[in-house]
């Protein structure tokens, strides 16, 4: 751009200037006018200041300070009309110009998942009980989904019905039976197995992940969902260090001291098993299920049951979450509905 | 299983309010579901875990009772008086299938009236929800309520032949049950069939024409065992459940068969008449061995934690049925379990017994637990780095599921050329395909969002991927995947980020290229990869026309990828300090006309090559274009170069070397004309 060019948009903004500014009459007129002329974000003066990039060097001093010139002239207009109408100079100045009640403007910040706030939750507690975080696949065998777990053939829970198998090109009706069949994981307990067969004792672990089950969706189901599973392998693990742990992980969680109380159930990979409640604003909450880990869990391994002892236990992540958000519908969870997702901040 | 107070009450006396006892049941393994009021009567809902099919009785409900109120359980011991004659001259069976059913036993009654049931045994049925049909078939039902143990009454003028056989069903057999409807049988199933045909599906349900009707005189009573795997299989391949086949699932007691044929005699002759022929004809009990179980006093302690008395101990185990051997001056004892409870085996399973009655209230809560460390896992440090630049780009997090159907976005398949995986059956409606990309759950994600009339959603998703392996396991890779809007760019930068915080500036320099991608679900020119020594970490691109246009997209979306797992790979989970220099950088602008088809990536390398060590930065300004001044296809591109020494200060001689060969270069390489 030439400095004539530069020159002459100068002149002809202050002409402009002027010409508006003598003529105003009201003083909302005035505020637009002086958001047209020197607005701080798109002001004309601002805009042709951006100019002054494109100048030659040589003659940007000379550019420089035309605009200078101009910029105080038509700031002295601004002043003049203002005081023509009634206010005082200091009052048209920039200070006042300034309206600090406009909203703020918050920057556009993304939303973490509630399971995920969770998940990271509930890491975080059984991190501090000493429980490492661990993970396995989700497409899991039957060996490590059933038999390793003490689930035998003849199991209903092993129902091509109940579980999602894999269908493969060589065999498309599954066959229970079959080792090699391959499935979506139906618990997370499956990673135990995957932890004891590689990892030395004694350990504490948890895993976190998905998990699938042919439910039909409703308010409290979902074909999909997510577990805790924790895991303690030592020499003298007991059912008091399981409530203990457990204990001490709700209070942890909901925040204020709670009472356990163990039910009798039947789970194959525990012996004793148990249904595990929590006291909690005047009500048993179920929580989920936990046991002494079963001999056969371990003879499977070929983990020596009379040396070694432990607990499992395993809880559902969704029903942790949606009662500490206060959701309602699992389905909710997995709408990906903004403005589901953007109610959890924190 | 639904209970009736009331008929409790025949075995055992519960000094305590029906809540109560509901409460204790429910605290020692029975879970209460919910209590109703039949005609005065509370009836109460307990769950039976699978493992206790000697609770599907009231019996087993009462004996559960006497053990935890330690008071006396009371079992009514049939008194019959049989004719002369022989069942066994008129009845004759023979097994066939024995691995399905392992001991079958008849018994003939002669001469019945059939008519309704008595007052009590009809009240006491519908209490618990079953219909009474005729004193014969509500004797046996009855029976089957009070110990568990099936039972089914034959009209005996029926069986053709007189003769009984316990066989498997041939294939395709046809047979119609008892409501009626014709089912379709195959050789796994066993039926019960007389000389010419089958007269019931073993352990499901009876034929209808053998089934006893008003006209019916001579009863032919079946007590059997059939196998759960058997039943099971019958009942779910049929899609035929009844009480009978729920009770064989979980396994009945072969020790209470003939007690309850006899039991069932019994009130049949009370109720209907008639006359039991002596004896019974029994294929023979094929009972497994009981087993001794060794009982450790220490053992109890180990596991549970607390200190039972040795003599509670064995006290629990003989109260619910278990023969014990051993005094309590000993340190263990030798256990057998009743033949009701084929659920204890081992040492565990007795202890696990003891635990529940002796009561887990027992078990304190604040037993020591060792100190020990934990550690967080790279994936952890590099997760929470990833999500926290994703959100502070404005990305929402979802979750979708893992399964998807088919649509006109499943060819986005950036990291596979092998076909999706899929289930037998689908997750939800039409998902049966295990994903290979985030991608097309996002793009259904995006329009759900558009459906809500929410604008502008801008998604991203953490979860696995997964893809064919000719063995083993199928692989799983952990991806982001984000849904923008249209600008690529924001898109990018948002990886770029990601990449830089991870693995650090000298590795998004040194290791990571980037390059185009022509991919035909992408826009033309829209697709940009990284990679790390070959392999593609990360991918970006505008989804082609034709993908919006057939999902009815309401924009046009910049999608993306990454790899997180090889991203954990590279990761630098501690950032070094790197020595801050001590020199000023000098800033030198560039304003470039060059073709439009030259783009950035060669551009900023070419400088940098040109301009080597001193300048450590090229940054991207601005691009415009000025049509008139430089005519059609071209562009104007705006940069800024940072110099700087990292042992002097630099003179403005020494960056007006470096521009000059830079200049040199813009103009050899790009024919490109600087404006001053």
């Amino acid at each position: 751009m030439s400095l004539q060019n530069f020159v002459d948009s100068l002149d002809n903004l202050l002409d402009e200037a002027k010409k508006s500014l003598d003529e105003v009459t009201s003083s909302e007129h005035l505020e637009t006018l002086r958001v047209k002329f020197v607005g701080a974000k798109n002001g004309a003066i601002k805009a042709v200041q951006k100019l002054m990039g494109a100048i030659e060097s040589e003659h940007r001093p000379a550019a420089g300070k035309r605009f200078n010139e101009v910029r105080d002239a038509i700031q002295s207009a601004l002043d003049a009309a203002s005081e023509r109408l009634g206010g005082s100079t200091e009052k048209a100045s920039n200070e006042l110009l300034i309206d600090p009640t406009l909203p703020g403007i918050r920057p556009v910040l993304g939303h973490l998942h509630p399971i995920t706030q969770t998940i990271e939750h509930l890491k975080d507690i059984m991190g501090r009980l000493g429980f490492n975080t661990t993970e396995g696949p989700e497409i899991e065998d039957t060996w490590h989904n059933f038999m390793a777990l003490n689930i035998p053939e003849d199991h209903p829970a092993r129902d091509p019905l109940d579980n999602f198998y894999l269908a493969t090109a060589s065999k498309q009706v599954h066959n229970p039976t079959d080792r090699d069949a391959m499935l979506l994981r139906s618990q997370t307990s499956t990673v135990q197995i995957r932890v004891m067969e590689t990892q030395p004792l004694p350990l504490r672990i948890i895993s976190l992940g998905r998990v699938y089950r042919p439910d039909a969706p409703d308010a409290t189901h979902f074909p999909m969902f997510h577990q805790m599973e924790g895991l303690w392998v030592d020499t003298n693990v007991t059912m008091a260090q399981l409530k203990s742990v457990l204990r001490l992980f709700a209070t942890s969680y909901l925040g204020s001291d709670v009472k356990v109380r163990f039910r009798p159930s039947f789970f194959p990979f525990t012996e004793p098993s148990v249904e595990v409640d929590y006291w909690w604003n005047d009500n048993w909450i179920e929580f989920g299920g936990a046991g002494m880990v079963d001999p056969n869990v371990f003879q499977a391994l070929g983990i020596d049951s009379e040396k070694w002892s432990g607990f499992a236990f395993g809880l559902g992540v969704e029903r942790l979450c949606m009662r500490r958000f206060g959701i309602v519908d699992i389905r909710d969870l997995y709408r990906s509905d903004v403005r589901f997702l953007r109610q959890f901040a924190t | 299983m639904l209970v009736s107070w009331e008929w409790l009450s025949d075995y055992v006396d519960i000094g305590i309010s029906h809540e109560e006892m509901a409460t204790r049941w429910a605290l020692t393994g029975l879970n209460h579901e919910s209590t109703a009021m039949m005609d005065g009567v509370p009836v109460i809902d307990l769950e039976i875990t699978s493992n206790r099919g000697d609770c599907l009785g009231h019996i087993g409900i009462a004996r559960e009772a006497s053990v935890l109120l330690q008071s006396e359980l009371r079992i009514p011991s049939p008194q019959l008086k049989p004719a002369d004659e022989l069942a066994s001259k008129t009845l004759v069976i023979e097994n066939q299938f024995a691995d399905a059913c392992p001991r079958y036993i008849g018994r003939l009654i002669r001469g019945v009236k059939i008519g309704p049931s008595p007052m009590w045994i009809q009240k006491r049925l519908l209490a618990i929800g079953v219909k009474p049909i005729n004193n014969v078939v509500d004797a046996t039902n009855y029976v089957m309520f009070e110990c568990g143990q099936p039972l089914h009454a034959f009209d005996f003028a029926n069986i053709r032949g007189g003769k009984i056989i316990v066989r498997p069903a041939r294939d395709k057999e046809n047979f119609i049950a008892i409501d009626h409807r014709t089912y379709q049988l195959d050789s796994q199933m066993v039926v019960i069939a007389d000389a010419e045909r089958a007269v019931a599906l073993g352990g499901v349900m009876g034929g209808v024409e053998s089934e006893v009707s008003d006209s019916t005189v001579d009863i032919l009573l079946e007590a059997a065992e059939f196998m759960p795997l058997s039943v099971r299989r019958t009942a779910r391949k049929l899609k035929l459940h009844s009480p009978s086949s729920y009770r064989y699932e979980r396994r009945i007691d072969q020790a209470n068969m003939d007690w309850a044929s006899r039991r069932c005699c019994e009130i049949i002759l009370e109720t209907a008449g008639g006359e039991l022929m002596s004896g019974s004809v029994d294929t023979g009990p094929r009972l497994p061995a009981r087993t001794q179980i060794l009982l450790r006093e220490s053992k109890i302690a180990s596991v549970l934690g607390i200190h039972v008395p040795w003599e509670r101990s064995l006290a629990i185990l003989v109260h619910l049925g278990c023969e014990v051997t051993g005094n309590t001056n000993d340190a263990d004892a030798r256990v057998v379990a009743p033949s009701y409870r084929a659920d204890l085996t081992r040492e565990i399973d007795l202890i696990e017994e003891i635990a529940r009655i002796h009561g887990y209230e027992q078990i304190p809560e604040d037993a020591a637990v060792p100190l020990v460390s934990s550690t967080k896992r790279p994936k952890d440090i590099v997760m929470e780095t990833v999500r926290r630049v994703v959100c502070a780009s404005g990305f929402d997090e979802t979750m979708t599921p893992s399964l998807v159907g088919k649509s006109s976005t499943s060819t986005i398949s950036p990291w596979t050329d092998q076909d999706a995986m899929s289930t037998l059956i689908p997750l939800l409606e039409g998902a049966s395909q295990l994903r290979r990309s985030l991608i097309p759950s996002l793009v259904s994600a995006r329009l759900y969002n558009q459906s809500q009339t929410n604008r502008d959603s801008q998604l991203f998703e953490t979860a696995n991927i997964y893809m064919p392996r000719s063995s083993g396991l199928p692989g799983q890779q952990f991806n982001l995947g984000v849904i923008g809007l249209s600008d690529i760019r924001s898109v990018a930068g948002t990886f770029e980020e990601i990449v830089h915080r991870v693995c650090g500036p000298d590795f998004m320099q040194s290791k990571v290229t980037k390059s185009l991608v022509a991919w035909n679900y992408l826009a033309p020119k829209s697709g940009i990869v990284w990679q790390v020594e070959g392999e593609t970490i990360a991918w970006v691109g505008q989804l082609n026309r034709s993908i919006v246009d057939s999902m009815k997209l309401d924009c046009s979306a910049t999608v993306g990828e990454m790899n997180l797992d090889m991203l954990l790979e590279h990761a630098r989970l501690v950032p070094q300090l790197q020595p801050i220099v001590p020199f000023p950088t000098v800033e030198r602008d560039l304003n470039l006309i060059v073709d439009e088809a030259t783009q950035w990536q060669s551009i900023s390398s070419a400088i940098q090559k040109a301009a080597g060590p001193l300048c450590i930065n090229v940054l991207f300004r601005e691009i415009y274009r000025d049509t008139k001044k430089d005519g059609d296809g071209k562009k104007r591109v705006l940069l800024s170069m940072h110099l700087r020494s990292s042992t002097e200060t630099l003179t403005s001689e020494q960056a007006d070397t470096v521009m000059q060969s830079v200049l040199a270069a813009c103009k050899a390489e790009f024919q490109a004309t600087i404006l001053q």
